[in-house]
């Protein structure tokens, strides 16, 4: 059994103790205010018990903690009293990745995280590590996945020449393919430090350098237009929270600011007028903080982005102050997301998203950016490349969605207008009916709505178009279908209309929905259904006669990728 | 295609009088710590759930049917939501045969099958004879290892 780097005693014994310290001081004055057994008198023993038990308890759980790569499984046992021992069969696998703080970085640590698709969380973590170590445990972990993936079908198979050959993302310049960077550019975390051509000057290890291929670097143009071209809803929450814990300061900034242009002078004192401009020349501060504090996350997040290819695995890298580093094997790819909000669609760009079934690093859904933001162009190629599908021909629902959504959107805006209502009866606003203007808003909505659905029926995928805000184009291949769903409620029957739902096993947040169809004819949507079940099966039965053709997706063949 | 055991209804207006009392309760409180709430206006809202109730259990048996097709287990329900499920048997993970109380009372079981999907990730048949359930597991699980993929999750 392998130990963890010895600096993560250090990390244990002090979060420990400081977990044990507040317990217990919590403990004794609880006990001392309910009764009279106890009195202040014995804080500072609890307290310098429960330091000392904490510490000795994370240094007793660094040397009970132990991980393994056998032959099969990688193995974690840990547990200081209770021990839990797991084995995670390589084949089982969904992706590793590799995290570093600030202070990681520092110290040259990393936490290696390993995903499979069951449970809830992540299955094996491992705090801290060394940098050498994981990103040895990533190759190595990659390499036995492979091994155990080519034992499966002995009697391999296809030249693999086809995949040094292959095409790469858009029309790079040749400089970007050549590993010319310096070693040290990778010198961090991440896999196949010593990629591409540098392999000759590595000394033998003990199994062979994966050769690192590159298939995309984000620019800094496109970092930079990513960053200001993307909202992150969290960054609300981040405004909200800073304000909940300096708001007078905040409050006194505001004024300051609504001063000179007809605020009030403090809070108590205004006229309805003063306050007026207060809540406008707030709204927009909040508003320009918040998208500022948006940018600057997504700029953090996706610094340095990298994306590249390693045997059968996707393998990426990202972020300024926090690196990530992970592996994604193509075969546990369950679809792929093509995404673009309104202002990236005005500037012809896209970004590229893969799920798998595991749980990403950074989001609750197992969804990993493979391309943050690039031209749209480029984005529909590489899609279409990886995935081998054709360039889809997307299909409309009948027009008679857009009258549900006509319908749909002029009950909300009904909504407000009785909200407003209801506004003008409590408080001294009175003209109501202003509200009214959002019905304006209605069949704009409705027809972007319905412009933006639409689905394809392809050979070997279902592509499926949907959302305006953020518009989401899902290639889902039919060997991936879980359960298919026509759905109908009343109204849609009445329309003769239906959605279709396609599950796949790619775990998704509440927010983002299995893939959905929406509103198409009744007798469309039943074909897409019987189709999409039919061609489960023959791509079945194909992949089960058919020992040539690899388990896997088969992302790299360049012959399928069109002209 | 196959329906539901009829005493399936029974367990859903059980259903439908729990809501119908659960909401007279709520009112109850509304009346007496919060407005005032007429006698018949809170009579006639809990009758109301409780019919409404009744005649959702019996719509609700009319549309249950499910069929065991040549790749797939096919099932279609819903009152208001009407939804037709395709779960083909390569997909299925594991079935179980559940029943709760309610259930154990009518002499009724459930069978339940799971997929790795994200969502409507398990498919719930309630209302069978427990015989019926188990010979539906047994079934189901013979075809889904019959069918058994190499690219699991």
């Amino acid at each position: 059994m392998n130990r963890l780097h010895p600096l993560s005693a250090v990390s244990y014994a002090v979060r420990y103790g400081f977990l044990w310290l507040s317990l217990s001081l919590f403990l004794v004055g609880a006990l001392a205010s309910i009764s009279e057994l106890l009195s202040g008198r014995w804080v500072p023993v609890a307290a310098v018990g429960g330091l000392a038990f904490g510490i000795g308890y994370g240094i007793a759980y660094y040397y009970r903690f132990g991980y393994r790569i056998t032959d099969d499984t990688f193995d974690v046992a840990s547990g200081v009293v209770a021990r839990r021992s797991r084995e995670i069969p390589y084949g089982r696998i969904q992706n590793v990745d590799i995290r570093q703080g600030v202070f990681q970085r520092l110290v040259g640590l990393a936490v290696v995280s390993i995903e499979t698709a069951g449970g809830q969380s992540t299955e094996a973590a491992l705090n801290f590590v060394s940098e050498a170590e994981a990103t040895r445990l990533q190759n190595e972990i990659r390499r036995r996945t492979a091994d155990g993936k080519r034992k499966a079908h002995s009697d391999d198979e296809r030249d693999d020449s086809s995949v040094t050959d292959q095409e790469f993302i858009g029309p790079l310049p040749a400089s970007e393919f050549d590993s010319d960077t310096p070693s040290s550019e990778h010198a961090g975390i991440g896999p196949g430090p010593g990629a591409g051509d540098r392999i000759h000057d590595r000394s033998p290890t003990e199994f062979e350098e994966p050769e690192r291929k590159r298939l995309f670097d984000l620019e800094a143009r496109e970092l930079l237009l990513y960053s200001f071209t993307s909202f992150r809803p969290a960054a609300v929450a981040a405004v909200l929270f800073i304000f909940f814990f300096m708001t007078d300061t905040i409050i006194e900034y505001l004024l300051a600011i609504a001063q000179p242009l007809g605020g009030p002078a403090d809070i108590e004192t205004g006229t309805a007028g003063s306050y007026g401009i207060l809540t406008i020349v707030s709204l927009v501060n909040g508003i320009i903080v918040t998208y500022l504090l948006s940018v600057a996350y997504a700029f953090g997040t996706y610094y340095g982005f990298q994306l590249g290819r390693i045997d059968d695995d996707f393998v990426y890298e990202r972020g300024l102050l926090q690196r990530y580093s992970g592996s994604i094997p193509t075969g546990k790819v369950q679809s792929v997301t093509v995404t673009a909000n309104p202002a990236q669609r005005l500037i012809g760009y896209a970004g590229l998203w893969v799920e798998t079934a595991g749980y990403g690093p950074s989001s609750d859904s197992g969804s990993q950016s493979a391309v943050p933001l690039a031209e749209r162009g480029r984005v529909y190629g590489f899609t279409e490349r990886l995935t081998g599908v054709e360039t889809p021909r997307f299909e409309r629902p009948p027009p008679v969605a857009r009258r549900r959504y006509l319908v749909r959107y002029s009950l909300v805006a009904a909504g407000l207008v009785a909200v407003a209502v209801g506004v003008t009866t409590v408080t001294i606003l009175e003209r109501w009916y202003l509200a009214g203007v959002v019905f304006a808003a209605v069949p704009v909505a409705a027809h972007l709505r319905y412009v933006n659905l639409g689905h394809y029926v392809g050979e070997e995928h279902l592509v499926v178009r949907r959302g305006f805000w953020k518009r989401r184009t899902t290639i889902i291949p039919y060997y991936r279908l879980q359960t298919a769903n026509t759905r109908r409620s009343i109204f849609q029957r009445r329309l003769g209309i239906a959605s279709v739902v396609v599950d796949t096993a790619s775990s998704q947040s509440f927010s983002d929905a299995a893939p959905t169809i929406y509103d198409i004819e009744l007798e469309t949507a039943r074909e897409v259904h019987a189709t999409s079940r039919r061609r489960l099966q023959s791509a079945l039965s194909e992949r089960s006669q058919d020992d040539d053709l690899s388990l896997d997706v088969d992302f790299t063949d360049p012959d399928s990728s069109g002209p | 295609m196959e329906s539901l055991h009829p005493r399936i209804r029974l367990l859903w207006i059980v259903q439908g009088v729990i809501y119908a009392v659960i909401l007279g309760l709520v009112l109850l409180a509304v009346d007496r710590w919060a407005l005032n709430v007429p006698t018949v206006a809170l009579a006639g809202v809990v009758f109301g759930v409780f019919v409404l109730g009744g005649l959702y259990a019996v719509r609700l048996y009319q549309v249950w049917k499910f069929e065991l097709q040549s790749d797939a287990l096919y099932l279609e329900r819903g009152v208001i939501t009407f939804v037709e499920t395709a779960v083909p048997f390569v997909r299925v993970q594991h079935v179980d045969t559940q029943f709760g109380p309610v259930e154990r009372l009518l002499g009724l079981s459930s069978v339940v099958v799971y997929t790795a999907g994200s969502r409507n990730a398990d498919v719930r048949i309630p209302g069978l004879p427990p015989e019926r359930a188990r010979d539906l597991q047994d079934t189901l699980r013979e075809l889904a290892v019959e069918s058994e993929a190499d690219d699991a999750v």
